[in-house]
């Protein structure tokens, strides 16, 4: 019995799903360094290889990411479509899982377009294909807080982004959205000092994660804050920050 | 019924014993009888003797030999009561007749490093021959050390009379006189080509140079000629190793293609055994975290 066990090995993964793997991990390592087109090349050739396989799990994997690479580089009708092709697919079936972040994204695309209707249909979708352990709860409520914040509506904003930031404390990523749409919403309502100092913790986190933009919107919101304090000379600094990090055009 | 056949037996032993026991004293006296001869116990001869101041270079049974052959041998040296050498020498009686009473002994070496032979030099024929107890002359030949020596002091006068005549004043005048006509003569010589070249200068250099090409071109004609050789000997060998490799280099790519892939197989196979697998978790494609962001647009 002993010896079988030893002699157990896993399941065999083909040469063509190791080769496919290689790829999206390079893919991932490329994102990290905000190589968005080399990145992007590589999920495609993962996603060709996933296609010619059938490995449905890996084409819903890359074609989410090479929606999100086309986001980040601007081609909101490609990642359109590449979601679409997803959500609509009826040949094959994909976790449930997977299409809530098709669905996420489509929300964020939408409201990216100031779409606010078409956004909440989405993040209901989202919702709706989230089960009970769904991972992106978080990630929903945030876009549920930057759909109110477009409404204009501080209190429910400021409402979803805490439940997000308490469902995300081990996603720095979403933690800093959350801290970044809890100060939008203070912001909105004249609580300057407590967005400045939201602001502050979202930038420490976004620096530590190396996100230019993010850094940038965090130094944005930082201004709007102390200029609603008064504090003119300490927002055209932040004013003057972000326009430094704009100025390398990196994401 | 036993008894006569044990005495049959025994004296049938007791006569081969005899007859081994004669065989045996036979052949001692052949062995004995053959030294002797050897020693020159059945050969008659006749003693004769020489004296000499010391015995250096002499010992018994040393050849003595007569216009090359052996015609006896040394039998004795003896130190007599007036501290000279008595030495006893036997000779053939075969070869006597040919020795004469002026006959002389002399210690020679026969070759430069060879043994020491005692030479008899034959002396006046008409003088009676030697008998028995007949005393000779007696003297030492040259050896090489001698020769050496006597070389030398051949030599030397002659050396001595060279460094004479090369040290003395007149020959070293008679150097120096005719040192100085000779300058004078090749500067005489280069004023008067001066003189008669100064117009060809620029066509002397012009041959100059011609002959310096020449003699350099047909040197880099042979140096290249070398190196193209040398190239095409290289190229020729490269060829051929080539050649003879090129059946193998294919097999070569294949057998460490072979042995990669072999590896990697062997490594994933570890990779994913019971105990391993556990420390190596094996890669999944992997999806980009959601960005549940989106920057509001700018007033």
């Amino acid at each position: 019995m002993l010896l079988t066990a030893c002699g157990s090995v896993d399941e065999i993964r083909s040469a063509r799903l190791e080769q496919a793997t290689e790829f999206n991990q390079r893919g991932q390592r490329a994102f990290q360094r905000g190589e968005y087109q080399a990145a992007a090349t590589l999920y495609e050739q993962a996603l060709q290889i996933d296609v010619a396989i059938e490995n449905e799990n890996g084409i819903a994997i890359n074609t989410l990411n090479l929606a999100r690479v086309n986001q980040v580089l601007g081609k909101t009708a490609l990642t359109q479509r590449l979601l679409d092709h997803l959500l609509e697919d009826k040949a094959l079936r994909y976790a449930p899982a997977h299409l809530a972040e098709a669905a996420v994204q489509k929300a964020l695309l939408r409201l990216q377009e100031n779409d606010t209707a078409g956004a909440t249909l989405w993040a209901d979708r989202a919702a709706a294909f989230c089960e009970s352990d769904c991972r992106i709860v978080g990630v929903i409520d945030n876009v549920r807080a930057g759909i109110a914040l477009r409404a204009n509506d501080a209190d429910k904003a400021l409402q979803l982004s805490e439940r997000a930031l308490s469902a995300n404390s081990d996603v720095p990523l979403e933690r800093a959205n959350a801290l970044r749409l809890m100060a939008s919403a203070r912001l909105m309502k004249n609580e300057a000092v407590a967005a400045l100092s939201l602001t502050e913790e979202a930038l420490v986190i976004d620096k530590s994660l190396g996100l230019p933009e993010k850094i940038r919107q965090d130094l944005l919101l930082s201004a709007q804050a102390h200029e609603k304090l008064g504090q003119a000379e300490l927002a055209a600094q932040c004013r003057d920050r972000a326009a430094r990090i704009a100025a390398t055009a990196l994401k | 019924m036993k008894l006569p056949n044990y005495n049959q037996r025994l004296l049938s032993m007791e006569t081969r014993t005899k007859r081994f026991m004669l065989g045996a004293v036979a052949v001692m006296l052949l062995v004995l009888a053959m030294i002797a001869a050897k020693q020159d116990y059945f050969s008659r001869s006749t003693a004769i003797y020489f004296f000499t101041p010391n015995a250096q270079g002499l010992s018994k049974g040393m050849a003595v030999k007569f216009i090359g052959f052996k015609v006896g041998s040394v039998k004795e040296i003896n130190m007599e009561p007036n501290a000279t050498v008595r030495v006893k020498v036997s000779l053939d009686d075969e070869y006597v007749h040919l020795i004469g009473q002026d006959a002389k002994a002399r210690l020679v070496k026969e070759a430069l490093v060879g043994e020491s032979v005692v030479e008899i030099i034959p002396g006046s024929q008409q003088v009676r021959q030697v008998s028995q107890n007949s005393v000779l002359e007696f003297e030492r030949g040259q050896d090489a050390s001698t020769v050496v020596e006597n070389l030398a002091a051949q030599l030397q006068p002659i050396l001595s009379d060279i460094h004479q005549i090369t040290s003395s004043g007149d020959i070293q005048q008679t150097l120096k006189n005719l040192n100085q006509a000779s300058g004078t003569f090749r500067q005489t010589v280069n004023e008067y080509t001066q003189l008669g070249a100064n117009g060809n200068k620029a066509m002397e250099h012009i041959n100059s140079s011609m002959e310096t090409l020449d003699k350099a071109i047909p040197k880099l004609v042979d140096k290249a000629d070398a190196t193209l050789d040398n190239v095409q000997a290289a190229t020729a060998d490269i060829k051929k190793i080539t050649n003879d490799s090129a059946g193998e280099i294919p097999s070569l790519v294949r057998n460490a293609n072979a042995l990669v892939q072999d590896g990697q197989e062997t490594l994933g196979g570890v990779k994913r055994s019971w105990l391993l697998n556990s420390l190596f978790t094996a890669p999944e494609e992997q999806s980009l975290p959601v960005d549940g962001y989106v920057a509001p647009t700018q007033p």
